[in-house]
């Protein structure tokens, strides 16, 4: 849960002054320069385990948007063959410094046809009004533009295309991004869906959803 | 990186195979170098053991 994630740190040094919750954001000065890399939270935990549950010794894996590489860490330590991607230089240095092996690319862009057994993603999904958001990186792992989907849908339209023939794409998302309606886009672009783990926390549940080709 | 990284990524641009020019190594990390996509000729540095596959045009953008 992102929400509680930033505003943790605020908890942490600000006592009684903690970061008030106004639609979800809190105050953007709190968090300018605290961390350019999105850290791992409870959903990068959930995806994490839901994700080596599913793989296998030489599965060949794919973490898109890997931030500090914990998912595609786990999922080596769970005998798969790990690759981190993320489009963040700052992401691509600490994942790599986390032993993950990591391309610095645009989602799924520099990834061959057919290679992988299993992609996760643990996108940006909070949905955030354009006037709200800033730029920076943290904006980047976290905003997920108006319907909180900017990420979302051009990661299922083209997630096809790398898959093996029976492999599988893991995407977490949150009740405030609309998994039916993502799970809608998916199906319109060939995308079996189905439910796989959920999580109920105090502003959202996080689920993960499990495509696979129709 | 390691080079069977290879067996996995292509060109951003058109898919296609990309060749691995090797500047400096460590052991089995390719610490600098180059990846030339064998059908379009664009190059994409490898610099700090991590290959850099972003199209040129997002390649020295802010966040966005």
């Amino acid at each position: 849960m992102r929400e509680g994630e930033r505003t943790s740190d605020a908890d942490d040094t600000g006592g009684p002054d903690d970061v008030t919750h106004t639609g979800g954001r809190p105050a953007l000065a709190d968090r300018r320069d605290v961390e350019s890399v999105y850290q791992p939270a409870e959903d990068s935990d959930l995806l994490a385990r839901a994700a080596s549950e599913r793989v296998g010794a030489g599965d060949r894996v794919l973490d898109v948007g890997t931030g500090s590489g914990y998912v595609a860490a786990t999922m080596a330590e769970a005998g798969a063959e790990s690759v981190g991607a993320d489009v963040n230089p700052l992401a691509c240095r600490q994942a790599r410094e986390n032993g993950v092996r990591v391309v610095r690319g645009d989602l799924l862009e520099p990834f061959r046809d057919g290679v992988f057994d299993l992609v996760t993603f643990n996108p940006p999904y909070l949905p955030t009004p354009e006037e709200e958001e800033w730029d920076d990186w943290m904006e980047h792992a976290l905003s997920g533009g108006e319907d909180g989907r900017r990420l979302v849908d051009p990661f299922l339209a083209s997630v096809g295309r790398v898959l093996a023939p029976d492999g599988a794409a893991l995407l977490l998302v949150s009740s405030l991004t609309d998994p039916d309606a993502v799970r809608e886009y998916g199906r319109e672009r060939g995308l079996a869906s189905e439910r796989v783990a959920s999580e109920k926390h105090p502003y959202e549940e996080l689920v993960v959803l499990r495509f696979t080709r129709q | 990186m390691k080079e069977d990284l290879m067996d996995i990524i292509c060109c951003p641009l058109d898919k296609h195979d990309l060749e691995l020019e090797v500047e400096e190594r460590d052991d089995e990390d390719i610490l600098s170098g180059r990846l030339v996509c064998t059908e379009c000729g664009e190059s994409f540095p490898i610099e700090d053991g991590i290959p850099n596959l972003l199209p040129p045009d997002m390649r020295d953008e802010a966040p966005a």
